[in-house]
């Protein structure tokens, strides 16, 4: 047996050889290279991703503002007019029109083509909108744009009344954002702080776990807590009548609690990359614990833990379900004068139900919307200025960790 | 250098330092402490609130009371037996079971007594009636014999007060020998006392004027009829009539006004009272005695000795020959007499004999007959409509109505259905008939600690409802779908939701995520512009609030997408129906979207954990970058990727916001397919916390725990994983 | 926190120490006199405890959780582990130089300034920040830029900047550990002249791998060995490093300086 293998091996070697030869020209593998492709595609979905989100964000913000509405100018038509009639007279009420603007009768757009004293003359039927006959003291509305300088200034959110300045969903946003920053970062950064400094491993091994479970449970349990148990608490225990079922301050708290696992976990991981040897040269003249800790650990870890706060700041912002839930439906509107005459009424008033923006477009999108509505434009607009600011506050809590990351070593 | 060391503290000034320094020291360790006490109590304290108000008492009323159905639907089979004597007159249902061979029977003792040398009585359950037996309550059929009159009638004639304490001194004299059994000395002479405090003190037979006219049950008939001749013989000249109408129709008559003294074989149920009260009748009730009912056989049944529970059962409602109960039995047809069903008797036998039947005991055609009954016409017709009650004809509907109906454009959904299952039927009955509504409940704790109160007040504030301990998690909850009443409200619909939505994102997210993962660990040369704008992205992308995922998917997915998301370029949209692309699909692909760079960045971190000498070794052998990375890297990564993706699931679980803005809906009551509307767990708590009423807080809670076991047991497997995984390597 | 108590030369004594982690006994049975305004080296080989020794001189060991020991150490007539004896007080009287320079992530005055402050130095700040630096001999190269980080320097004045920091909380005796292994030799020499210097002031302990440095630069040497039976460290010999270097008294002392393990 053995001696046949013998024989017969040099002639499958000279053949193995010549194989050899061959394969080392190299050749298009059609398949890697299709997997390859596949892949890239994979990594690159996430980026379409983020230009989608971009895009959609952008397209619907930009019908937003150059969304036509019609304001009623309590001027209506003084005499019958017929479906051929392109010249009438108005009634001396209301806003004056002028030629260019669009205005609206009954469902008939119309272009204004001259003035005249009261009577104007128009292009009927603009818009493919059908042209008929209209009864006199019909209602004549005028197409405004969307202000833009009204919806960064303007303190009313109520588009379809014409109302579009949208401070009191920024400000309510603002207000949860503060009132769970004052729990957050502090409990957050105490909690890391016992956990990296003071804590034994086996405190930390059953701590840990239960900072995992309380940031695993969604965010909707939370707004159920905030409304079931945290505002009667509030009720029960400070402000009595005074504070209304839906509230800021129960959401905010809220809020906060939810986001301590976040600060907590990131600050930690700060502070636990701080160096032991920082730790013993602080020991080795004399420190104390807390010397150590608050004076020598936390601002060597000072960079991480800004990225935190920072981050923490970005997730208050973009969540929803507790204000959904706890903080109430519908803007606070106010007036700006009211800030210094009417404190209470405003949006900074933590004890009454106000809607944030990722309140406001849950609330909206909740109903049955209609695509093209002026609500359902809004949202976009409303989701833009917010992702504008939760991907200012990541990409400025990366630029901290990599521009102020001390270099040990 | 010296000086120096004197601008340090010394001695007492040191010890006072340093003491300061370690209090302050031992001050903040505390504060830290309390902070990370803080997250843990907050934990607590959630749980024990969704615990609080997942459990408790509820007071519920039922709009028909579950257990009337089924003695209703038993007493009808009952009556509607064939070869069944139905009479309200005990005499001639005694006359019955004499006249014929193979007859069986319930009635009163008395008439049985009465007839003892014809008729052959029959132990229940091994138990006969008799003075002892009834007395200590072994045996089942027993009654208290009542006579009524109302108050006025008591206070203005004096006929009847008389009447009343000649009966309660007499009575127990002469029910022996009829065939009753006395009543309770003790309560005899509290009763004769109660009627001196109303009508004043006693007066003699002879001395009081008026007639007496009585009605009512004719179980109580001979006992009534003789007090009635032993009245008249103590002196009494007024006018004296006596009928037998029934109990239940007695009672009705009298408190409609329409009769003076009263027989009942039963006490007034609440209901009735308060029908009485309606009608400025106040009810004076008299127990006057006991009643047994007998079970009786024409004597040439001689086999028969006992009856069990469950034979009488076989013998009245369902068995039409002796032979079918017991084949050593003859094979004669079983012909019965049973009291008719406006009588006390009736109601009584049927409450004992089928006590233990539950509503989901009977069988299927009782439903159907339950809901003919039960079910206004026009209801029926539209629940008709809907999906059909019968297999095989109409309940409410007329078969031509319905086929006209399938004929036309838009067919009703009975038209392509199947008939109603039994489980289908049963809850058309709950939820159409028996409407069980929520009143009021109460949360864990005081359920617990105050509960003698609550039930007090309950009874007080809804003197109808059942006040019970309710666990809203349950079975039923469980297994129901969504249901605007909050007692047959459930998360099936819901729990598929999830499960489908979550199914459509692992097979979107999984393969794109590692994917992705593998070209940037394996292919990619990280230090190119491209490949760090990718990077880059990716974190970003994890730090997008979900909520603007959902307006993308709301845009892409739901609008852009629409022929594919709706299932219509898949021919599953029905011809004529608008295509709506909020499905299952769509969300499932946006909380795909949503995780996509959960999955990747835990991809990657298991992938950067593999060895890079298991690379070189598939390398070395001549592999391609494909091959070493599937048969060598992936398998060496594939727990960690699990790992990380299993947690990314658990997010994808509990995300509510961004399905809201994709459209989920809440009012799911069908299963859903890939292509159907749909709702998640997480959706319907939200949903249920916004109710303002209490009952959809409790529903809320339990569906929480719900979510969070499923949650619990994603992240435990995690875990497991995790743990297998470290600890083989 | 102790009077003063007699003429005694010594500025710390080790009275049948034993230290362990856990169930293990890194050292044992170790009774040892440190002389004051000396300089005392211990050597041995890698394990055999010196590290270990030293840090029990000062307390740092309790920060290692699962260490503990017995025995005594004996500093101005008190033992530092008694009960009422806080070893924050002891790490400020017996400083402690590390292997690796650990300047904090601060300015190089704030790396001075900030051992004082928390002490209650009550004195004017930049003078001491001054006259520590120039007793390292490292304010020359410093003194322009005060306010730049610690970090910024080379390994051999990060080191020099970790003693001028020591001696600013001014300390009694100051601990080395193996201050000059993650040094080149220019930086090394520098932290030999330096520690010459502070000899006159400063009573100092210095842990050493390096034979020539204990030879050139230390009073008295310890030699500790590992014991092969329970691989804990025991002292082998103490003497004059000018004796044990020319007339070691022990067999293994003689086997290690010769080079012939370790």
């Amino acid at each position: 047996m053995a001696g046949e293998i013998m024989i017969s091996s040099p002639t499958h070697d000279i053949e193995g050889a010549e194989d050899v030869a061959l394969s080392l020209r190299k050749k298009t593998k059609w398949h890697e290279t299709l997997i390859q492709g596949t892949l890239v595609a994979c990594g690159i979905l996430s980026v379409f991703t983020t230009i989608g989100i971009v895009i959609i964000l952008l397209n619907e913000s930009i019908s937003f503002f150059t969304r036509e509405v019609f304001e009623i100018t309590n001027k209506s038509i003084a005499t019958d007019i017929g479906s051929a009639d392109t010249t009438f007279e108005t009634t001396a009420s209301g806003s004056t029109l002028e030629v260019g603007q669009i205005v609206r009768i009954d469902e008939e757009l119309m272009q204004i083509t001259a003035v005249d004293g009261l009577s104007i003359t128009v292009d009927r039927g603009i818009d493919g909108t059908e042209i008929g006959s209209h009864a006199a003291d019909e209602e004549i509305e005028k197409s405004v744009r969307v202000p833009f300088r009204e919806v960064f200034t303007g303190s009313r959110w109520q588009p379809r009344l014409q109302q579009f300045g949208m401070w009191p969903l920024i400000l309510s946003t603002l207000m949860i954002s503060v009132i769970s920053m004052i729990v957050a970062l502090p409990l957050g950064l105490a909690s890391a702080i016992y956990l990296s400094e003071y804590a034994s491993d086996r405190t930390r091994s059953i701590i840990k776990p239960i900072l995992e479970v309380l940031a695993g449970i969604p965010t909707v349990v939370y707004g159920y807590f905030a409304l079931t148990f945290m505002t009667p608490f509030l009720e029960r225990a400070f402000f009595g009548d005074n504070i209304q079922v839906f509230n800021t301050l129960s959401a905010g708290i809220v809020v906060g609690v939810l986001i301590i696992p976040l600060v907590s976990s990131m600050s930690e991981d700060a502070l636990h990359a701080v160096p032991q040897s920082l730790r013993n040269a602080s020991y080795g003249l004399g420190a104390t614990k807390l010397e150590t800790a608050l004076r020598v650990v936390l601002p060597a870890a000072l960079s991480g833990v800004t990225a935190a706060f920072v981050v923490a700041i970005s997730r208050a912002i973009g969540e929803t379900m507790v204000v959904a839930v706890a903080a109430g439906a519908g803007p606070r509107n106010f007036e700006w004068s009211q800030v210094f005459t009417n404190f209470g009424r405003t949006p900074f008033n933590p004890l009454q139900s106000a809607e944030t923006m990722t309140g406001h477009i849950v609330r909206i999108s909740g109903g049955d919307l209609s695509y093209n509505s002026i609500d359902y434009n809004s949202i976009f607009a409303i989701g833009l200025v917010l992702f504008l600011i939760t991907l200012t506050l990541n990409i400025v809590s990366r630029r901290i960790v990599e521009r102020f990351r001390e270099v040990y070593d | 250098m010296e000086n120096y060391e004197n601008l340090y503290p010394v001695d007492d000034e040191l010890q006072k330092f340093i003491d300061y320094r370690k209090r302050t020291g031992s001050i903040w360790r505390g504060v830290f402490l309390m902070s990370l006490f803080v997250a843990i109590l907050v934990l607590i304290v959630l749980m024990l609130n969704i615990i609080n108000d997942a459990f408790g008492l509820v007071a519920v009323e039922n709009e028909i009371d579950p257990h009337s159905l089924v003695i209703d639907y038993q007493e009808n089979t009952m009556v509607n037996m064939p070869n069944t004597l139905v009479s309200a007159d005990h005499g001639d249902l005694a006359n019955g079971i004499i006249d014929n061979d193979s007859a069986i029977g319930f009635i009163g003792h008395a008439h049985y007594q009465a007839n003892a040398d014809e008729l052959r009585l029959i132990a229940v359950d091994g138990q006969f009636p008799t003075a002892e037996t009834v007395a200590d309550g072994s045996y089942p059929f027993v009654r208290p014999l009542y006579i009524y009159t109302a108050l006025d009638t008591l206070q203005s004639e004096p006929a009847v007060a008389e009447y009343f304490r000649f009966y309660l001194e007499n009575a127990n004299l002469v029910v022996g020998e009829m065939g009753y059994f006395p009543a309770d000395e003790t309560l005899v002479a509290d009763q004769i006392s109660l009627i001196n405090k109303l009508a004043g003190s006693p007066q003699t037979a002879d001395s009081v004027t008026g007639d007496l006219a009585l009605s009512g049950s004719s179980s109580l008939y001979p006992l009534s009829r003789q007090m009635l001749v032993d009245f008249r013989q103590a002196g009494f000249n007024g006018d004296i009539g006596i009928e037998q109408i029934g109990s239940t129709a007695g009672i009705e008559a009298f408190c409609a006004g329409d009769i003076q003294v009263l027989n009942a074989s039963r006490p007034m149920t609440a209901a009735e009272a308060s029908a009485c009260q309606r009608n400025r009748i106040n009810p004076v009730e008299i127990a006057v005695g006991l009643d047994a009912l007998a079970v009786v056989s024409n004597p040439s049944l001689d086999f028969l000795e006992s009856v069990s529970w469950n034979e009488l059962s076989l013998i009245f409602t369902a068995m039409n020959f002796w032979d079918e109960i017991d084949p050593s039995y003859p094979a004669l047809p079983i012909v019965r007499s049973v009291p008719s069903a406006g009588s006390g008797s009736l109601n009584f036998l049927s409450a004992r004999i089928f006590s233990d039947i539950a509503l989901e005991n009977l069988p299927t055609a009782a439903y159907a007959d339950i809901i003919r009954d039960k079910l206004g016409r026009g209801r029926g017709r539209a629940l008709e409509r809907d999906q059909r009650f019968l297999a095989d004809g109409f309940i409410f509907d007329s078969e031509s109505a319905f086929t006209t109906a399938c004929a036309s454009d838009e067919p009703p959904t009975g038209c392509s259905l199947g008939a109603r299952d039994r489980d289908n039927l049963f809850d058309v009955i709950e939820q159409e008939i028996i409407v069980p509504q929520v009143q009021e409940t109460w949360p864990l704790y005081d359920s617990l600690f105050k509960q003698q109160e609550i039930v007090n007040r309950a009874s007080a504030k809804y003197p109808d409802a059942i006040v019970e301990f309710k666990s809203w998690l349950n079975r039923d909850f469980l297994f129901n779908p969504q249901s605007s009443e909050a007692e047959l409200a459930g998360v099936r619909t819901a729990i598929w939701g999830t499960v489908m939505v979550v199914a459509t994102t692992f097979l979107f997210s999984f393969p794109v995520g590692v994917g992705a993962a593998i070209y940037m660990e394996e292919y990619a040369d990280q230090t190119l512009w491209y490949n760090k704008i990718i990077q880059t992205n990716i974190s970003n992308l994890a730090g997008v609030p979900s909520i603007i995922y959902g307006m993308l998917g709301l845009t892409v997915f739901v609008r852009l997408l629409l022929p594919l998301t709706s299932g219509q370029f898949f021919g599953r949209v029905a011809e004529g129906t608008d295509p709506s692309g909020r499905t299952v699909i769509s969300a499932g692909l946006t909380l795909g979207l949503l995780i996509l760079p959960i999955i990747i960045i835990n991809a990657q971190e298991a992938l950067r954990a593999v060895p890079n000498s298991m690379r070189r070794a598939g390398m070395g052998l001549g592999a391609t970058k494909w091959q070493t990375t599937w048969s060598h890297v992936l398998p060496q990564a594939l727990p960690g990727i699990l790992t990380g993706t299993i947690l990314a699931m658990s997010r994808a679980v509990g995300e509510t916001a961004p399905l809201i803005v994709v459209g989920a809906s809440t009012v799911i009551r069908t299963d859903p397919t890939f292509f159907s509307r749909f709702t998640v767990l997480p959706i319907q708590i939200f949903q249920w916390t916004s109710r303002p009423q209490a009952e959809f807080q409790n529903l809320a809670a339990a569906a929480i725990i719900v979510l969070l076991i499923i949650l619990l047991t994603l992240n435990a497997s995690a875990v497991i994983l995790r743990n297998r995984y470290s600890t083989s390597n | 926190m102790s009077s003063q108590n007699g003429s005694t030369s010594y500025a710390v004594q080790a009275k049948d120490v034993n230290v362990y982690y856990g169930d293990f006994r890194a050292v044992k049975n170790i009774n040892l006199d440190i002389e004051k305004n000396k300089i005392t080296a211990f050597i041995g080989p890698s394990g055999c405890g010196k590290s270990t020794l030293l840090r029990a001189f000062n307390r740092m060991n309790d920060l290692i959780p699962i260490s503990h020991m017995n025995g005594e150490i004996i500093y101005r007539g008190k033992n530092l582990y008694d009960d009422d004896v806080d070893p924050v007080e002891v790490r400020r009287r017996i400083g402690m130089v590390f292997q690796k320079p650990n300047p904090f992530p601060k300015s190089i005055y704030e790396n001075i300034a900030w051992g004082a402050r928390i002490n209650g130095y009550k004195g004017d700040m930049d003078q001491l920040v001054e006259e520590s630096l120039r007793s390292a001999a490292i304010w020359d190269e410093v003194k322009d830029k005060l306010d730049q980080s610690g970090l910024s320097l080379s390994g051999g004045q990060q080191q020099r900047l970790c003693i001028a920091r020591t001696i600013a909380v001014k300390p009694e005796i100051i601990l080395m550990d193996e201050p000059c292994s993650a040094l080149d030799p220019i930086a090394t020499l520098k932290i030999e002249e330096l520690m010459r210097q502070l000899q006159e002031q400063y009573t100092i302990i210095i842990v050493t791998h390096n034979m020539q440095q204990a030879a050139r630069s230390s009073d008295f040497t310890a030699f500790l060995n590992m014991d092969t039976e329970d691989r804990s460290g025991y002292m082998v010999e103490f003497s004059e490093t000018s004796e044990m270097f020319t007339n070691p008294q022990n067999q293994q002392t003689e086997e290690y300086i010769t080079g012939r393990f370790g």
